[in-house]
């Protein structure tokens, strides 16, 4: 023992007349780091209520609740994340997996009250002292638990693709498809927007499971259609999946496209091993477009006898006659229709209901008809000079192409329209080696085409002029060509609100000739086939039926689906009315039965 | 037609008589749903109607100064007739050139006459008639060119 | 009975002949599991003839939690907010190796940056981790004024971690592919800054603390390893280290990146309470000084994380691995087994304080008088929550 280690310990001294480390609360507060995983903060109008949240919490800390104020908006749950601070470990996975970012977490330290319920709360939906705070937690920029960017897909590149009408999308390889399949965050939200209601995190589980006689099944049970929906869907899941919010959507069409095209047409029958019995009705069906079709496919797996009255030669409807074989092969879509037909669908092909037989005989022939006989009437511009033979209509254009007839297009084109129709005849007007003007009243942003198909269009080397409104057309000094005046727009904001309106501008005319003008403005039901005792008969409103709940209408056992009974006009919602059709006329053909339920339709 | 009350009688009258026309389209409408598209316009230009009616009891103002937009849609469209098998397209044609002429009708009067309140009666009987055809243009914009 | 001592004696295992409690000479004590001098919910169970230790019997169970089986039951970055809960103290190196099991199954490779960030975390888990067992150790020893220094540095050092990872404690950091952030924005200074302050912090309990006469004339002596007892003891870290090995996975195998930092393996050779008390403060500057190196060597940009699957429904590839790395109480390892599921198959957790407080407390506690239990439990640097996996 020495000295100096006697009298070290004295040295603690020194520091006895130093500044306390202790704080003394509350006087003195000491804020949370920036960053600190206080207590969270959910911006409920970011929120769209998907529940990943929920899903990662592994100690069950979160429920999503029923929140009034966001029910029914869309792509919206319609619930929010409640917070049970007793079971809470504040490891901010939730934050972190949060796809819409609504989601994050306040500086807090303390909260004290003295009713413990208030620790089990909806935080944004509640009031918390902490809502406001800029500060804490949240995911920090490069870093993600799930990949944010989509898999790209391979695509013929554009002066390729402009040679032929080869498909363009070449759909992903199986290790591509894992790996988008990956990125989905299993929420549902796609399966509440899709008109269909499609099982799309569970078909998209069969792929990562690589289980795709699996996911077949999952996708016939809702949609009969998947070869054609896996390519031309308007995909209205995607634009609702919440991985889109902060990162890319998960590619879902591109997922079901390729789960069909990993199954060879003559394995269908044994996946799906679909039951056909003999209920002993009879059920016809107007229109062997996608929604007539559906409706025939669940009416036949009822047991029905289906007739389908088709007008054309083929079947198919508006997906062989509208949809160009770029986007869809008609290999594909006959895929499809083949496999319903093969359930026993007797389809009479060139039969059009009130010239070849009338409509007032199917009503005494069948126990219950489906009307689906879309739109086929090419809307009218009503400018003058619009009957000059060199103006063609979009569909006609389309119709010919796929009906292998040359349209007679020229050299040099204007397209007038904004939708997928005039997308689709100015790439087929590219195809025939013409020069191709889009004109659009509109902007880019507003037209109601497919946004990849107005990027492939111009990639195509299709011009779009936008802001352009057409005032007349005028005979050319050729009669093989046609002159069109058109004028510019400004967008006007309307005071009472809605999308922006385009307002001629008098002074800023330009008059252009071209070999042909094909007019793709939309376009209308054609229900001359009714007489007007049944049309009063039948709830019609701005041409299109109004059915009902089950797509019935006032008159008994008529049942109405598909582009001329909904809004959205679009391939799925047919698919949609007709499979939701076969529910409705099997209930009305069998109203005491217990068969209707949506199992044995499925 | 010189005293403000006159012109306004001109006015609510034109309006009955659009009222009626509709009213009698209606009845011989053969396209479906269009019946009940009609009686609509001639509920729309019975609230016309209304409107000047309580102008001219002193209840409601005119508003000549006000800014209304012109969406110039009707004015480059052809004529189409009203027939029996009028279209919703048709019908809304028809519809926003006789709000169209009426506009034309008040603003070539108002141009004619001297500063006074009658001339800004007919003014802001003009701009009423403005406001009327933005109503079908927007109609038309919305449901017609929906897609376009 | 036979009282097992000396070095002679120190790899027999045989159990001693039993305590007859009944003839009155003997005072049977428990210490813990509520004792401030136990470093956790253990207890030891102990045999006291007069006041000299005769027995002494380990008892675990207080604080099971069933970690290894729980994270069988949850996805595998659920389970990333489990594992630190393992090691109160130091629950990074946890984090670490959960990570970096997963990523050597699955063939993940972390970026850089994240390599960079997480010895840095490590180096400030080892920091905090001793200067709250300087506190225990001078307790231990009734010097609490050094305890209430050393866990205020602590507490400094889990002000850095609070901006670093956004918690104080569970820093639920390192995520298997990297880390969750970046460095903010003037963190650099504040760490540099705080490790000089704590070097200063460093001389000053050495001088009250290590040069103080009755430290010394108590830890001196007491509960020497041997290093004939290192190996067949499985002791490993700063005690093996206190017993002349020179073992340090930093150095032996390195990891992350000790390979690029320059440091050497400290080592003692009395083996007894001091050399370990004495290595461990020598350890903690070699922390500090660790520290600088990495901050002034991390990358400042760049990925933290690695470009990695949707970890909601992970299915780490079927495998097996053992990884370690060393913690301030020596090698720390998990091995873990997978299946190709979503779920882990196996995990076991290598904590170093299985050997140390179980095997080696039982040995080293006979013949030790019973007012340096205390002090002798602590000198082994054990976590009871560690053991309890």
């Amino acid at each position: 023992m020495n000295l100096k280690d006697l009298l070290s310990p004295f040295y603690v001294w020194q520091r006895a007349f130093e500044k306390p480390y202790t704080s003394i609360r509350p006087i003195q507060e000491r804020p949370g780091a920036a960053a600190y995983r206080g207590f969270h903060i959910n911006i409920s109008e970011e929120c769209i209520g998907c529940g990943t949240c929920h899903k990662i919490c592994q100690n069950d800390a979160i429920d999503m609740v029923r929140v009034e104020t966001y029910e029914g908006r869309s792509g919206d749950s319609g619930l929010r994340p409640r917070f049970d601070y007793g079971r809470c470990c504040w490891c901010a996975l939730c934050v972190d997996m949060c796809p819409a970012g609504s989601l994050r977490m306040s500086n807090e330290y303390t909260w004290i009250t003295s009713d413990p319920t208030e620790f089990h709360f909806t935080a944004g939906v509640e009031h918390t002292t902490w809502q406001d705070n800029p500060l804490g937690y949240h995911r920090a920029e490069g870093y993600h638990l799930y990949p944010p960017k989509r898999i790209e897909m391979e695509m013929l590149p554009p002066e390729v693709s402009v040679q032929s009408f080869d498909e363009v999308v070449a759909g992903y390889s199986e290790p591509q498809a894992l790996l988008e399949a990956d990125r989905c965050i299993e929420c549902g939200i796609c399966v509440a927007t899709c008109p269909a209601h499609m099982d799309v995190p569970d078909y998209i589980r069969s792929i990562r499971d690589r289980d795709y006689e699996k996911g077949l099944q999952l996708m016939y049970r809702t949609n009969p259609f998947p070869a054609t929906c896996g390519r031309i869907c308007t995909r209205r899941c995607e634009s609702v999946c919440p991985v889109g919010i902060q990162g890319e959507a998960i590619a879902i069409r591109w997922l079901k496209r390729f789960i069909v095209d990993q199954i060879q047409p003559q394995d269908y029958a044994r996946i799906l091993a679909d039951q056909t019995g003999n209920s002993g009705h009879r059920v016809a069906i107007i229109g062997a477009g996608p929604g007539g079709l559906s409706a025939a496919y669940y009416l036949r797996k009822q047991g029905h006898a289906v007739t389908v009255f088709e007008a054309q030669a083929s079947a198919g409807g508006m997906l062989r006659y509208g949809v160009p074989s770029y986007r869809l092969p008609d290999a594909d879509l006959d895929k499809d229709i083949n496999y319903i037909v093969s359930l026993g669908v007797d389809i009479r092909y060139n039969t059009r209901i009130g010239k070849d037989i009338r409509f007032e005989q199917l009503l005494q022939d069948f126990d219950a008809l489906f009307l689906s006989t879309g739109l086929s009437v090419p809307s009218s511009m009503r400018i003058h000079g619009e009957e000059h033979p060199r103006v063609l209509s979009g569909l006609q254009v389309l119709a010919d192409v796929a009906s292998g007839r040359d349209p007679g297009v020229g050299q040099k084109v204007a397209v007038i329209g904004g939708g997928n129709v005039a997308m689709d005849a100015a790439r087929v007007s590219r195809r025939l080696g013409a020069e191709v003007t889009i004109l659009y009243r509109r902007r880019i942003a507003d037209m109601p085409a497919d946004t990849e198909e107005i990027h492939e269009s111009q990639e195509e080397g299709c011009h779009i002029v936008t802001q352009a409104i057409p005032v007349e057309i005028i005979a050319a000094s050729s009669p093989q060509q046609v002159s069109i005046k058109w004028g510019e727009a400004e967008m006007v904001q309307d005071p009472k609100g809605g999308r922006p309106r385009p307002v001629l501008q008098e002074d800023r005319m330009h008059v252009e000739t071209y070999d042909c003008i094909i007019s793709a403005i939309g376009q209308g039901s054609d229900l001359e086939f009714l007489s007007k005792e049944i049309q009063d008969q039948l709830a019609i409103e701005w041409g299109k039926f109004a059915p009902g709940e089950y797509q019935h209408t006032s008159l008994q056992k008529v049942f109405v689906g598909g582009d001329v009974a909904n809004r959205t006009a679009d391939a799925i919602s047919a698919i949609e009315d007709g499979h939701h059709a076969a529910r409705g006329i099997d209930r009305f053909l069998n109203p005491d039965a217990r068969t209707h339920t949506d199992q044995e339709v499925n | 037609m010189n005293s403000v009350d006159e012109i306004l009688d001109y006015a609510i009258d034109q309006e009955q008589q659009a009222a009626d026309f509709y009213a009698d389209l209606a009845g011989r409408a053969e396209k479906a749903g269009m019946k009940e598209i009609l009686l609509d316009f001639a509920a729309e230009e019975q609230s016309h109607k209304q409107r000047l009616l309580a102008v001219k009891a002193g209840d409601h103002k005119l508003t000549p100064e006000q800014q209304v937009l012109d969406l110039k849609i009707s004015d480059y469209l052809v004529e189409v007739g009203a027939s029996a098998n009028i279209s919703y397209q048709d019908a809304l044609i028809v519809a926003m050139k006789r709000e169209r002429a009426a506009f034309q009708l008040y603003s070539d009067m108002a141009a004619k006459v001297p500063e006074g309140h009658l001339k800004e009666v007919l003014q802001g009987l003009a701009k009423e008639e403005a406001k009327h055809k933005l109503f079908f243009e927007s109609e038309y914009d919305d449901r017609v060119l929906r897609d376009n | 009975m036979t009282l097992v001592t000396g070095h002679s004696a120190a790899l027999d295992f045989a159990q001693p002949d039993p305590v007859d409690l009944s003839s009155g000479k003997y005072v049977k004590l428990w210490q813990g599991p509520q004792h401030p001098g136990i470093t956790g919910n253990m207890s030891l169970e102990l045999v006291l003839d007069g006041d000299t230790i005769i027995e002494c019997k380990t008892h675990v169970g207080y604080l099971h939690r069933g970690f290894e089986k729980l994270m069988e039951q949850r996805t595998f970055i659920q389970n990333f907010t489990v594992v630190c809960r393992i090691a109160v103290p130091e629950p990074a190196f946890n984090e670490y190796l959960y990570a970096a099991a997963i990523e050597a199954i699955s063939g993940v490779q972390s970026p850089p940056r994240a390599q960079w960030l997480r010895t840095l975390n490590l180096e400030m888990m080892r920091l905090a981790s001793f200067l709250m067992w300087i506190g225990g150790q001078g307790g231990a020893f009734g010097q609490y004024t050094v305890a209430n220094w050393s866990l205020t540095y602590r507490d400094y050092v889990l002000d850095l971690f609070e901006e670093m990872t956004g918690a104080r404690i569970y820093h639920m950091y390192m995520v298997p592919g990297g880390v969750r952030a970046g460095l903010p924005a003037g963190f650099e200074k504040r760490i540099l800054k705080l490790m000089d302050d704590t070097d200063k912090l460093l001389d000053q309990i050495e001088r009250v603390m290590y040069n103080n006469v009755v430290f010394k004339a108590r830890a001196k002596g007491l509960g020497v390893i041997t290093r004939e007892m290192v190996d067949p003891y499985g002791v490993v870290g700063p005690n093996a280290r206190a017993s002349g090995f020179r073992r340090d996975l930093r150095k032996d195998e390195p990891y992350l990146v000790y390979d690029q930092l320059d440091f050497n393996v400290i080592s003692g050779s009395a083996g007894d309470a001091y050399e370990r008390a004495y290595l461990r403060l020598q350890e903690t500057r070699q922390s500090v000084n660790l520290i600088r190196q990495v901050i002034a060597g991390a990358p400042s940009d760049g990925p933290f994380q690695a470009d990695m699957p949707n970890l909601l429904h992970w299915k780490v590839p079927a495998g097996e691995t053992y990884v370690k790395a060393e913690c301030t109480r020596g090698e720390y390892g998990y091995y873990m087994v997978t299946d190709g599921t979503e779920i882990v198959r196996r995990v076991h957790v290598r904590g170093p304080s299985y050997t140390h407080a179980i095997a080696l407390m039982e040995r080293l506690a006979v013949g030790t008088n019973i007012a340096d239990i205390a002090g002798l439990m602590v000198s082994l640097h054990t976590y009871p929550p560690e053991i309890e996996r």
